[in-house]
């Protein structure tokens, strides 16, 4: 898994690559809630960039729930962006999506 | 070896109503398109092969109960738990008890709450003079929760008025006994009270994992690889699958049970054989179990890694043969 993030449009966008699994999760994890602090330093957004998980497992998907709980303790908004057809159907399996704001483009999510 | 599930809702045993049972007739009629049937074995057939398990069956709902035939087994009843599926279970076994087997009894108790302890009142075998029934737990208060259940407030029988002869085994978890013929290795589980999981291996090598009533927390997944060292190359693992893994994570936080894709996923990990998703929501019907079955065989399609895990749904009925 490579982890990138960026500034734009009011928000930091996080775009992590490869498979999220229990060989992985935990770095993502980190990385995911590093983004969390910044953005609640910066008062901003957060949005994930899905597009580059080629799958999740519930190892990833409960890093999540650990950063967005920290998330919403700083007042931090995080969204799903752009999720592949396995991502979607894995949101959808495990009902993540109820959990999580999930958008088609990167676009839609910094609109939104 | 043969696994037999006399009880697989969580929780709660449940009934189906007039109306859902209604709902699957109609279904099958519109299913069958004006076919005319020779008989009832010919609409039977039709039923088994054409419609799906939720119209033309159910998945029961009868709690935790689940008997193990091991091959080259000490020839007791090897069995888990005393939910009210135990009830079907003992007018099994008196047939065939009736027919020459053994009227001996191991049980292994995942916990003592009501759903896992609520059948033994009305299990048969345990007002036959003739019966050893040999409880095996990881809790040291199992006797008081048994006994407590048939307290006058609670049930007219006193367990002491109960005629076979019943007794309690406190078993620690890590450790592997050699019970009814079987190697045993006991595991420590998160729930409410602890509940324990068993690890069943009979001689012809054959496994069998009871997990239920476990719940693995968010906060120390990197427990979760000593449960999949638990579930080693298992041939197969009943597992609850309670929850979808969102609830499991948010409203239904510490409520003790586990989801199917977490069950999945150490299956996957511990190169699991079969999966047998277990201890259903009382809530579901059978249409949810059903989509839930199929969103779980899609979940471990979309996450396979070299070999295939076999995702099963266990029904009141259903029989496993390893």
């Amino acid at each position: 898994m490579k982890w990138s993030e960026e500034v734009r449009d009011g928000a930091i966008v996080a775009s992590p690559k490869g498979k999220i699994d229990e060989s992985t999760a935990l770095g993502f994890g980190t990385d995911l809630e590093g983004a969390v602090a910044s953005a609640a330093e910066a008062s901003i957004k957060l949005v994930v960039d899905c597009a580059g998980i080629d799958y999740m497992s519930s190892r990833g998907l409960r890093a999540l729930t650990l950063a967005k709980r920290k998330a919403d303790g700083a007042g931090v908004k995080i969204i799903l962006a752009a999720p592949n057809q396995i991502v979607r159907e894995i949101l959808a399996i495990s009902r993540y999506d109820k959990l999580f704001g999930v958008t088609e483009t990167v676009d839609a999510a910094l609109a939104a | 070896m043969l696994v037999r599930f006399w009880g697989t809702r969580g929780s709660l045993a449940v009934a189906q109503a007039a109306g859902s049972i209604r709902s699957k007739i109609a279904r099958a009629l519109v299913a069958a398109k004006g076919r005319h049937f020779a008989d009832e074995a010919d609409a039977a057939a039709f039923v088994e092969d054409e419609l799906d398990f939720a119209t033309g069956g159910t998945y029961g709902g009868a709690t935790t109960c689940i008997e193990i035939e091991a091959t080259a087994g000490d020839g007791s009843f090897i069995v888990c738990d005393f939910g009210t599926g135990s009830r079907e279970f003992g007018i099994s076994a008196f047939a065939r008890m009736a027919a020459g087997h053994a009227r001996v009894f191991n049980v292994f108790m995942s916990h003592l709450h009501w759903d896992h302890i609520g059948g033994f009142p009305f299990f048969g075998p345990a007002f036959d003079p003739g019966s050893t029934i040999v409880i095996h737990s990881g809790h040291a208060d199992v006797e008081q929760a048994f006994r407590r259940q048939q307290d006058e407030i609670s049930f007219p029988v006193a367990f002491d008025w109960l005629r076979a002869k019943i007794e309690f085994r406190v078993l620690a978890a890590g450790e592997t006994y050699r019970i009814g013929g079987l190697d045993v290795e006991v595991m420590e589980q998160q729930h409410s009270h602890k509940s324990y999981g068993y690890r069943f291996t009979d001689s012809a090598g054959k496994v069998a994992v009871f997990s239920t009533d476990s719940e693995h927390k968010i906060e120390s997944m990197e427990g979760e690889a000593d449960v999949a060292n638990f579930f080693r190359e298992a041939d197969l693992v009943i597992c609850d699958t309670m929850y979808s893994l969102a609830d499991a994570v948010s409203m239904k936080e510490d409520w003790g049970h586990s989801s199917n894709i977490v069950a999945i996923d150490i299956c996957h990990e511990a190169r699991a054989k079969r999966l047998a998703l277990f201890h259903h929501e009382p809530i579901y019907s059978d249409d949810d179990i059903q989509r839930m079955h199929q969103e779980s065989i899609r979940y471990e399609e979309l996450t396979r890694r070299d070999d295939s895990l076999e995702v099963l749904c266990a029904y009141d009925g259903l029989e496993v043969r390893l």
